[in-house]
């Protein structure tokens, strides 16, 4: 596994790395790598026995510098679009998790012919009406100034699993986890706070685009991004195999079930095209 | 001979009515408390009873009456300062009104709080002080305000306004936020260059640092004072040294609040109802452990991941904030509410001058649910016995530690 930055038109990306063969690139979310975690974690490692995995850190997150001017869903795709030219990547697969699948549904209507395959797992970017995806800013300020049963909530299955607890316990963690979910939280909040939330409404209109073969995953309990935004998404993908529901899951699907969720989508990578 | 302190009354405009068992019940007093807890019948009239405490504190001689701006909760009842600012510039005839501010992030166009700063420092003749704030966590999630982009915002907006009422109009302002090609503004304000700007900060650098390079006046935006308050200032000094200024008194305000009776019994009798009301309830979600607090922190992320790494360094998540006060000794020591007789409210203020050396002290004298008649009765001695000697006081204080500064003027 390597750790390193690179340089993108002057601006440091971080990237995690592991694996060989065919790229694929991660784009993460709060509960995952380059946020809670700082280092890939048994999905990510799972996903690099059988491919060369690359995740970039988002702007402003870990070691990835803050993008200088502007940070509409605009702003960021060109930057992804820039980071995966610096790093030589003409066609990959493509994986995106919470807000790092509507990033890569944003990229794949826009680049087709370089997304190989498109998997999203609880991702957020479609407006589903009546059901909003969760406030994760709210629930990020503990309450009493050091409980997170309801970030836990948001995130996982159940405020009180073990994982949840690992990833997110009561109190101030170690100042480099405060410091990767603070980074993470702003990011978010320049990304995707101001309206709409997390999501884009041309969005769903375009995702015929994506015609590339695409693969959507979603814990059953995902309280972040609900259950209606799987099906969205599984509806307007034109060969999209999924949804697949995995019981027992939340919105961090990826740390909850690490090996199910990486044998699912290295099954999907690994059949005829 | 030295400019004394100037001393000016702050209404926040508490909701009064909740019900007894509020704090049980609800997890805060901010953004989400419901407000089917408003009360429609009981709160006829209850702006009215707000509005004539400020104008009795104008006829009492204060220097100046103060209102801010806060958005669905219950600690402060001012969407729009700017109405009551109305209201106060045609019934008063003295004393600044200051507005400590409006929200600028909030408004969609800044130039809009240009123009109407400028119609009320108009409406005053001359008396507004415009204060603009960034807002800070609560207005993240009521009006949808990203926190992240929203300082680089406030700072441009400040420009603007600035701008507005000293260039020559029409110009047009080539701003990333705010890109306007007509910038025009009918009125501008009636004092030059400009009303005073107030800032309020919590001792961000980046936030000194404006307010150094622009000449505006710095409100410390705590409520509890002490060595931090001294640290606060000399921050400020240096700033302002680097900046090729130096420091004087009338740079700088802070807020406290205070009860004054005849007595310090009497004070703490009369007091605790409202004090209790407004340290449980109205800081419940801003200034309290207990519920959410809303204010500051990951979800609301507006300073730099540097400047948040620092905070962490140099905090504890379980220090007691001011909502979490105990008991009258509790109390005591965050010098934030002062409660007494005449000469222990003077004695205790006197006591943080000293140490802190401001020439604005913005004063609460109406807290959470107090009446009316104990609110002005507090006033009325604050203005007759307290404020004569710390005028008195200040002004010898200023003049020995601010040899060189002729004379302090607001």
């Amino acid at each position: 596994m390597s750790v390193h930055n690179i340089d993108v038109r002057g601006r440091a990306v971080s990237l995690i790395e592991s694996g060989e063969g065919a790229p694929l690139v991660y784009l993460h979310g709060f509960a995952d790598v380059h946020a809670a975690p700082e280092d890939f974690q048994p999905f990510h490692l799972r996903l690099a026995t059988r491919a060369r995995v690359i995740a970039p850190a988002h702007p402003g997150c870990a070691g990835s510098a803050e993008l200088p001017d502007g940070h509409t869903i605009d702003d960021v795709l060109f930057h992804y679009l820039e980071t995966f030219d610096a790093l030589g990547l003409e066609r990959f697969d493509l994986v995106g998790h919470c807000v790092g699948g509507w990033f890569a549904a944003e990229f794949a209507v826009r680049h087709p012919e370089r997304v190989r395959s498109l998997t999203l797992i609880g991702a957020c970017g479609l407006f589903v009406e009546g059901e909003p995806i969760g406030d994760v800013f709210m629930h990020a300020q503990p309450e009493r100034g050091v409980d997170l049963k309801t970030l836990r909530h948001l995130l996982f299955c159940d405020s009180d699993t073990a994982i949840a607890k690992t990833f997110f316990p009561d109190g101030r963690a170690d100042l480099e986890t405060e410091v990767r979910r603070y980074q993470m939280l702003r990011f978010g909040s320049f990304a995707g706070f101001k309206p709409p939330y997390f999501y884009h409404r041309a969005l769903r209109d375009r995702l015929y685009r994506a015609a590339m073969p695409s693969l959507v995953l979603w814990g059953e309990a995902d309280h972040m991004v609900p259950l209606a935004h799987a099906a969205a998404y599984a509806r307007n993908l034109p060969r999209c195999d999924g949804p697949h529901i995995f019981t027992g899951a939340g919105h961090a699907l990826v740390l909850e079930q690490p090996e199910a969720a990486a044998d699912r989508v290295l099954e999907f990578l690994a059949s005829p095209r | 001979m030295s400019a004394p302190v100037q001393l000016y009354a702050w209404h926040f405009m508490a909701y009064p009515y909740l019900p007894a068992d509020f704090d049980e019940k609800f997890e805060t007093g901010w953004v989400t408390v419901p407000n089917s807890l408003w009360d429609r019948d009981r709160s006829r009239g209850l702006y009215k009873e707000y509005i004539d405490q400020l104008i009795y504190a104008s006829e009492l001689g204060f220097d100046g009456m103060v209102l801010n701006e806060h958005h669905q909760n219950i600690y402060g009842l001012m969407p729009s300062p700017n109405l009551i600012a109305a209201v106060l510039a045609q019934k008063t005839t003295r004393g600044k009104i200051v507005i400590l501010g409006n929200l600028l992030p909030l408004h969609m166009n800044p130039l809009r709080v240009a123009e109407e700063y400028a119609m009320l420092d108009n409406l005053s003749d001359g008396r507004l002080i415009a204060g603009f704030a960034p807002g800070s966590g609560p207005e993240t999630f009521n009006y949808d305000v990203a926190s992240a982009p929203s300082r680089d915002q406030f700072w441009e907006a400040v420009d603007l306004i600035r701008r507005a009422w000293t260039e020559p109009g029409p110009f047009a302002f080539e701003g990333r936020h705010y890109p306007l090609r007509y910038v025009n503004p009918w009125p501008l304000p009636t004092q030059r260059p400009h009303p005073p700007i107030w800032i309020p900060g919590a001792r961000s650098r980046d936030t000194l640092t404006q307010i150094a390079r622009h000449g505006y006046c710095y409100f410390l935006s705590s409520r509890s004072h002490g060595k931090e308050t001294a640290k606060s200032v000399a921050q400020f000094a240096k700033v302002l040294e680097d900046h090729g200024d130096s420091y004087r008194p009338d740079r700088m305000g802070i807020l406290m609040s205070a009860y004054v009776a005849p007595t310090d019994k009497e004070a703490q009798e009369e007091s605790r109802e409202g004090i209790w009301y407004f340290l449980k309830n109205c800081l419940k979600g801003h200034q309290r452990r207990e519920g959410r607090q809303l204010t500051f922190g990951p979800g609301v992320p507006y300073i730099p991941a540097d400047e948040w790494r620092t905070y962490l360094q140099f905090s504890n998540p379980s220090t007691p904030l001011l909502g979490d006060t105990q008991d009258w000794d509790d109390l005591q020591r965050s010098q934030s509410i002062i409660v007494g007789s005449p000469e222990t409210v003077t004695r205790r203020f006197m006591d943080i001058l000293e140490h802190a050396q401001v020439g604005h002290l913005l004063v609460q004298f109406h807290l959470g649910n107090m009446k009316d008649e104990l609110a002005r009765r507090s006033m009325q001695l604050f203005a007759t016995e307290v404020a004569p000697r710390l005028r008195e006081q200040s002004a010898e204080l200023f003049a020995r530690s601010f040899p060189d500064v002729a004379e302090v003027a607001p």
